[in-house]
């Protein structure tokens, strides 16, 4: 897997854990509207990131459109990935 | 239903071949208090659950605890995946070898295969919630001998991040008892 | 995120309202949460809930 693609998977992996972390949050606080606000941002977000993602390296999940063939069965696989080292500045 | 998606929730990464490690990390994999016992303890828990917010809370902790039984899986698979069998052969991942090969499989550490009576479903919500708030604690508490175990950097990176999401559940589950012990007020049953 | 409508990071417990014989964790206000990148690094969103171990040291005993 080349380097451009690593790094927007790992831009969609952030990006789609500030979303568990929103949804388990509302899951307990349903009414809190700055938190609603800020998922509903992430949303949309993770959407464009996703989208950019399946058009170019196919689709992340089956419900996805490919080009021929199938691409979605296309490794690595997730747990064969050489992923960029975690980290923030 | 669920749908899955082609990746991992944490960016996994392993600094050695490890098969020692791996026989160790597999606790988490099928061991009692392991992310498998979770996720199937809380999916399964989700029917006799009286408010939506309980019912959302065991869902998505429930599926996202399948997400790090895949990390899991990803840790063993990585530590042993370049070991020659001589490698092997000498340490105590050669008992699950002699068996299952490199696949990791769900048993514990000590080789006791996952069993449904790690876990349990009361249709109580309140035993049922205090049982996953335990389970947190004791995954949480796991993952803290596993790290005092671990000298691969790769490897305890990816150990602090699941400990510190047993932080996070356990905080969810300690609200989602209130609201159920809430309505169970309001609704005046015992 | 800006802290300005931060409440203060204390929660009230306030025991009158507690119970005999039942268990209670504070609900958490969102308030302050980290950057994307840092949040995925450190296992959670929330700073409130950032709570990491410092790995046991060998040389000591205890």
């Amino acid at each position: 897997m080349d380097y451009n693609q690593v790094k927007l998977l790992q831009e969609i992996m952030e990006v789609g854990f500030a979303l568990i972390e929103t949804n388990l949050y509302l899951d307990t606080h349903p009414t809190d509207e700055r938190a609603l606000m800020l998922h509903n941002t992430h949303s949309r977000k993770y959407n464009d990131l996703y989208n950019r993602y399946s058009s170019k390296y196919g689709p992340l999940t089956y419900t996805g459109m490919s080009r021929c063939p199938w691409e979605y069965i296309q490794g690595p696989w997730p747990w064969e990935i050489e992923y960029e080292k975690c980290h923030w500045d | 239903m669920w749908i899955y998606e082609k990746k991992l929730e944490y960016p996994v990464r392993v600094d050695s071949c490890n098969p020692t490690l791996a026989s160790l990390i597999i606790e988490q994999f099928g061991g009692a208090d392991g992310e498998l016992s979770a996720g199937i303890r809380y999916l399964t828990q989700r029917w006799t659950m009286p408010t939506n917010e309980a019912k959302g809370i065991l869902t998505d902790i429930g599926t996202e605890e399948l997400a790090h039984w895949e990390m899991i899986g990803t840790l063993v698979y990585k530590l042993t995946k370049n070991a020659p069998v001589d490698k092997i052969k000498d340490t105590p991942f050669a008992a699950s070898y002699a068996n299952h090969g490199k696949s990791p499989f769900p048993h514990n550490a000590a080789g006791v295969p996952w069993t449904a009576t790690f876990i349990n479903s009361k249709d109580d919500p309140v035993a049922d919630i205090h049982e996953d708030m335990a389970a947190e604690q004791k995954a949480r508490a796991t993952y803290e001998h596993l790290i005092n175990l671990s000298d691969d950097p790769g490897v305890n990176d990816t150990l602090r991040f699941l400990r510190e999401r047993e932080v996070v559940h356990y905080q969810r589950f300690g609200e989602t008892l209130r609201i159920v012990e809430e309505y169970k007020d309001s609704k005046k049953y015992y | 995120m800006d802290n300005k409508m931060c409440p203060n990071d204390e929660y009230d417990i306030d025991s009158r309202h507690y119970k005999l014989a039942h268990a209670y964790i504070p609900y958490q206000n969102m308030c302050k949460i980290y950057d994307l990148k840092e949040a995925l690094c450190k296992g959670t969103l929330f700073p409130e809930l950032y709570m990491p171990y410092k790995k046991y040291d060998r040389r000591k005993k205890y």
